[in-house]
């Protein structure tokens, strides 16, 4: 087994760690084994004041520094079902913060620890604790599964076709396309007479591992 | 100046009388109590509360609530041996509540669908009297070397009660739960911890006593050991203080020692955060999320 990337590149490591704890001086680093986990509590501060804490624990990825890391509320305030954004499908409450697939918007890859903070962990505890007083999710939600997915897919070419959204996702999730390929908006057309702009903005924005990852999904 | 902060530190994690919480934990006792006297009506065994409620050392930040459900020395009737004792008591409470195995307790959680393991807060530590005294207790244990723990709640209670450093305890429960210690070091351990390196410091003022507390547990965490009051011989406490959390401590009091020297007090433990009502907690919390720049819209795998 490869090395996790935190032994294979020290010195990047170190800076996040310096700056996560530069502006979230409660949270600290734990090694378990080969694994690292940011425990502690997390403020949502505005205008400097705390209005709330929510005790947190991100599981940093092993493998490659740009995977997503996970997320968990550990001080049992929240109620570990999907209605909350909570994998209920393993025991450990992993968060769904953002359909992967919408990470190059939310927290591009290469985009540091303190970034995955201030952005998606934030919004999501705001969320939670404006949920908690009766409001709506202050930025909407995903809905649940495939769903979610045809969803952000749709938002995103601007159809609620399943089929349409599906061969575009197909396209999306191999390596390299060819030009010469029928167009997945089903207009008959090749790819070069037709979508070819849109497609190649799109892939620059979800890699094709992630498109590979929505078909399987979408297949289970 | 200091101390005071830390005393309204303390204050800000009172949980008042009327609260919500206490009020839950209250209904709770009372349920849970309800469903023990019932299953096990021949046995009338002891039910009352434990750990910080009764020492005085609850933080409104992670309360937990021990209910010591303890049958008498010769009775049977709740089951043969003390692991027959603790699985019986998980099985008279798991239809009305999920329940987590914990060492020697067990923890009860929400298994109502809409609000599916939510942590009620509560352990439940059932046990068996060594004899007719009704005083030491043995408690079943799941892990560690010995499957049996001797234990006894008044001696524990006023261990703390009477440590003279109540306050320092409460900071040093809040620091736990503040810096992510919850899952290495338990409340217990850090308790008999503060108390034995406060034994000569009790008329310091609370700034120091803390940074005593982490000074030490920064330079000499190899050399400090603990010893459970109620059972000093018996009872290894060795696992409490493995080489893993000694590091874990050492590393978090040394990062808290240079965040009082470089920012001050409140670095460690916040501004005051005075309890709003839910009006203007909606308020601000829209307010910052009406400033997100990015927003995101949270997903759930099904």
């Amino acid at each position: 087994m490869v090395d996790p990337w935190y032994d294979r590149d020290p010195t990047l490591f170190e800076i996040q760690k310096r700056e996560v704890q530069s502006e979230y001086p409660n949270l600290h680093f734990y090694r378990e084994h080969d694994l690292i986990f940011v425990r502690g509590s997390f403020p949502l501060i505005d205008a400097g004041r705390v209005l709330d804490r929510f005790s947190i624990e991100i599981e940093l990825p092993r493998n490659r520094q740009e995977d997503i890391p996970i997320i968990r509320e550990t001080g049992g305030r929240i109620p570990r079902i999907s209605d909350n954004h909570i994998n209920v499908n393993n025991q450990a409450g992993d968060i769904c913060l953002f359909v992967p697939e919408e990470r190059w918007r939310i927290f591009p890859v290469g985009s540091s620890l303190l970034k995955f903070l201030n952005g998606p962990v934030k919004n999501y505890f705001l969320g939670y604790a404006l949920k908690e007083l009766g409001d709506p999710w202050p930025f909407g939600e995903r809905l649940h599964g495939k769903a979610g997915i045809f969803e952000y897919y749709g938002e995103l070419l601007g159809t609620s076709d399943e089929q349409v959204i599906r061969k575009y996702i197909q396209c999306l999730s191999k390596k390299t396309f060819k030009r010469h390929w029928p167009c997945p908006c089903g207009s008959g057309k090749k790819i070069r007479n037709c979508h070819v702009a849109e497609i190649q903005e799109l892939r620059e924005k979800v890699p094709w591992s992630y498109a590979l990852k929505s078909l399987e999904h979408l297949r289970c | 100046m200091s101390d005071q902060y830390l005393k309204d530190v303390l204050t800000s994690q009172n949980l008042a009388e009327d609260s919500d919480q206490l009020k839950a934990l209250r209904d709770h006792r009372a349920d849970v109590e309800a469903i023990l006297r019932k299953k096990f009506e021949e046995s009338s065994p002891t039910i009352r509360y434990g750990g910080s409620v009764a020492k005085g050392t609850l933080i409104l930040e992670s309360y937990d609530l021990d209910i010591i459900c303890y049958f008498k020395h010769e009775d049977t009737s709740a089951g043969e041996t003390l692991k027959d004792i603790y699985y019986n008591t998980k099985a008279a409470l798991q239809n009305d509540y999920l329940v987590e195995e914990k060492p020697s307790a067990l923890r009860l959680k929400s298994r109502d669908v809409n609000e599916w393991g939510t942590d009620f807060h509560i352990d439940v530590v059932p046990g068996r009297y060594t004899d007719d005294e009704e005083s030491d207790t043995f408690l079943y244990q799941s892990s560690g070397e010995k499957c049996r723990l001797k234990t006894n709640l008044e001696t524990h209670i006023a261990h703390v009660k009477d440590s003279g450093v109540i306050d320092a305890i409460r900071l040093m429960k809040l620091w736990r739960v503040r810096n992510g210690l919850v899952a290495i070091v338990k409340n217990f351990a850090l308790e008999l911890l503060t108390i034995k390196l406060l034994e000569g410091k009790k008329g310091s003022a609370l700034t120091d006593q803390m940074k005593y507390v982490w000074t030490e547990l920064r330079d000499n965490h190899a050399s400090l050991s603990i010893e459970d009051p109620a059972n000093p011989e018996g009872n290894d406490l060795a696992e409490l203080l493995s080489d893993a959390v000694r590091q874990s401590l050492s590393s978090v009091a040394s990062s808290t020692l240079a965040l009082i020297e470089k920012s001050g007090w409140e670095s460690v433990f916040g501004s005051i955060e005075s309890e709003e009502d839910a009006d203007r907690k909606s308020q601000s919390l829209r307010q910052a999320a009406a400033a997100v720049v990015t927003p995101s819209k949270p997903w759930a795998i099904e």
